[in-house]
């Protein structure tokens, strides 16, 4: 582990509330080119751990190491479950797109260039003069994504992205995401409950329970015990020919 | 008329132009507060700065003797306007945190302090007592040419200080989130924005009342929101919307001999209901 390539590393972080301990001793290392998972059930400290790492909360003890090319979280970008924005403001999607490049320097081309490089992954491609607020529900939040794409990211941290899109939405970010790690190793790090979008795109897993972080690859981490120790529930896991994952809670008498 | 209001230049061109400046500078501000929805958060803080007038004049005439208090007079009472609309800023623009108040309740509690606090403190003061109702009531008769450079220095390093940062502010205004993940120092802003707010509202007060005060940081911004289609032109336009009324609203005070203040926030008023219709037909 200590001579992985990392883009970011937590070295024993521990993370409070107040004196409510959320995250204790986590250790994590996110290399370049990997799609990482956290997974957990509600309120073991996925989102904080997000937000720790975001510089939003301040860690209680321990520290997090960024490659000098996340200098100051430049190459940092973020994708919200949900934009807090004030739904009264005038804001084009051009405008919405373009708050993602705040204290970055770059000339005029460069930011026309790298709006439409973010409109063009999120599936949003010659809508910068439409008003945002015209915009569908997944367009807001391909919207979150191209925002956070126009920096041209290494880190891409999402905080359940795709939860109360349709089907076909979910689908579209999934891929578009996908792409962006394959093509242009773009290091996607996902909070989400949903066991069956790791199960297809991770390649690492971080598993959340008890305040602890249990993070390793998704081979190691996808298991019906690891899933069953995380969630508290059976967890059935298939592995087809093809090398599909699929994952699914298992009928039990108990659950019912 | 135009002719008649430049006639009187000579005699209120202190008023005319610290009134102006005022409204350039709370309306720049003003965009934040209206995009963050923090409307009442301005009402509150010049509620506040009401009450550290009050707090000087009680000082001045209580506490101090006569001879002090006359020296200290001049520079206590903006001093304490100042230090109680920062303060109260600072205080009402928390997010919020898990098992605390809300910024909506802090807001209110400042609100109804400051405007039951500053009435009893001078309430056995008959000069405190009208001072602080003039205030309330709004007077630009009065300003001097030292407030003019003092509110026209704060009015350019605002406009200057938004040129170079209005999407650091908006972006920190609008999704703190993002506004850490792209390396933006939360508590920096915050108080910085707060203390901006705070310092212009203080100052703007004493010299203008409450009502000019807070109608020029909210009325020109949600004018301005109703026609822009992106929040940067805002920025522009906000100003420009809030001298232009305040120009017009002073001939048209000086001709038919009405209060300044009154008058341009009743045209503002005015204006904002007609560019909701425009909104609501556009």
């Amino acid at each position: 582990m200590g001579n992985r390539v990392f883009l970011f590393q937590t070295v024993d972080l521990s993370v409070a509330y107040g004196r409510r301990q959320v995250l204790r001793e986590v250790n994590l290392v996110v290399s370049p080119g990997e799609f990482w998972f956290f997974l957990g059930p509600n309120g073991v400290g996925k989102t904080t751990c997000l937000k720790t790492l975001l510089g939003e909360l301040r860690p209680r003890q321990g520290r997090i190491l960024f490659h000098p090319e996340l200098f100051r979280r430049h190459r940092l970008g973020f994708v919200p479950q949900r934009c807090d924005l004030n739904p009264t403001l005038p804001t084009t999607v051009r405008e919405f797109v373009q708050l993602g490049l705040v204290g970055l320097q770059s000339g005029a081309r460069e930011r026309s260039d790298s709006l439409a490089f973010a409109l063009k992954q999120a599936g949003l491609e010659g809508m910068a003069d439409r008003d945002y607020w015209a915009l569908s529900g997944g367009q807001r939040q391909k919207a979150l994504v191209a925002r956070a794409l126009v920096r041209r990211p290494r880190v891409l941290l999402l905080d359940e992205p795709t939860k109360g899109l349709d089907l076909a939405t979910e689908e579209g970010v999934m891929e578009a995401l996908a792409d962006l790690n394959q093509r242009e190793g773009l290091t996607p790090v996902f909070v989400t409950h949903d066991l069956s979008l790791a199960a297809r795109y991770a390649s690492h897993v971080a598993l959340f329970y008890d305040g602890c972080v249990h993070p390793g690859p998704a081979s190691a981490n996808l298991t019906p015990e690891e899933l069953e120790r995380t969630f508290g529930v059976p967890v059935a896991v298939t592995r087809e020919e093809s090398g599909r994952v699929t994952v699914s809670i298992e009928r039990s008498k108990d659950i019912l | 008329m135009i002719q008649e209001f430049v006639s009187s230049w000579h005699l209120f061109q202190h008023s005319y132009l610290a009134g102006w400046l005022i409204a350039i500078l709370l309306s720049l501000i003003g965009v934040l507060v209206v995009a963050r929805n923090q409307i009442f958060l301005g009402a509150a803080v010049s509620q506040a700065s009401t009450l550290g007038i009050a707090l000087a004049i009680w000082l001045g005439e209580s506490l101090l003797p006569s001879a002090l208090s006359e020296l200290t007079g001049a520079t206590l009472a903006p001093a304490m306007a100042v230090v109680f609309s920062v303060a109260a800023a600072i205080l009402t623009t928390g997010r919020g945190e898990e098992g605390q108040e809300t910024p909506e309740a802090v807001t209110g509690w400042v609100f109804l302090l400051s405007a039951s606090g500053a009435i009893l403190i001078v309430s056995h003061s008959p000069i405190g007592l009208d001072e602080v109702q003039r205030l309330l009531s709004s007077s630009i008769i009065g300003a001097t040419a030292p407030d003019v450079w003092v509110l026209g220095g704060l009015a350019a390093l605002t406009a200057l200080f938004f040129g170079l940062f209005h999407q650091r502010l908006l972006l920190f205004s609008l999704d703190p989130a993002m506004a850490a993940a792209v390396g933006l120092n939360l508590a920096f802003w915050g108080l910085a924005s707060s203390a901006w707010l705070g310092l212009a509202v203080g100052l703007s007060i004493r010299v203008s009342g409450m009502l000019y005060t807070f109608g020029c940081l909210v009325l020109p911004a949600l004018i301005a929101k109703n026609l822009c289609r992106e929040v940067r032109t805002m920025f522009l336009l906000s100003p420009v919307i809030a001298l232009g009324t305040g120009i017009f609203g002073f001939i048209l005070a000086h001709r038919f001999d009405f209060p300044p203040a009154q008058m341009t926030v009743a045209l503002l008023n005015l204006f904002l209901c007609l560019t909701w219709i425009f909104r609501r037909y556009r």
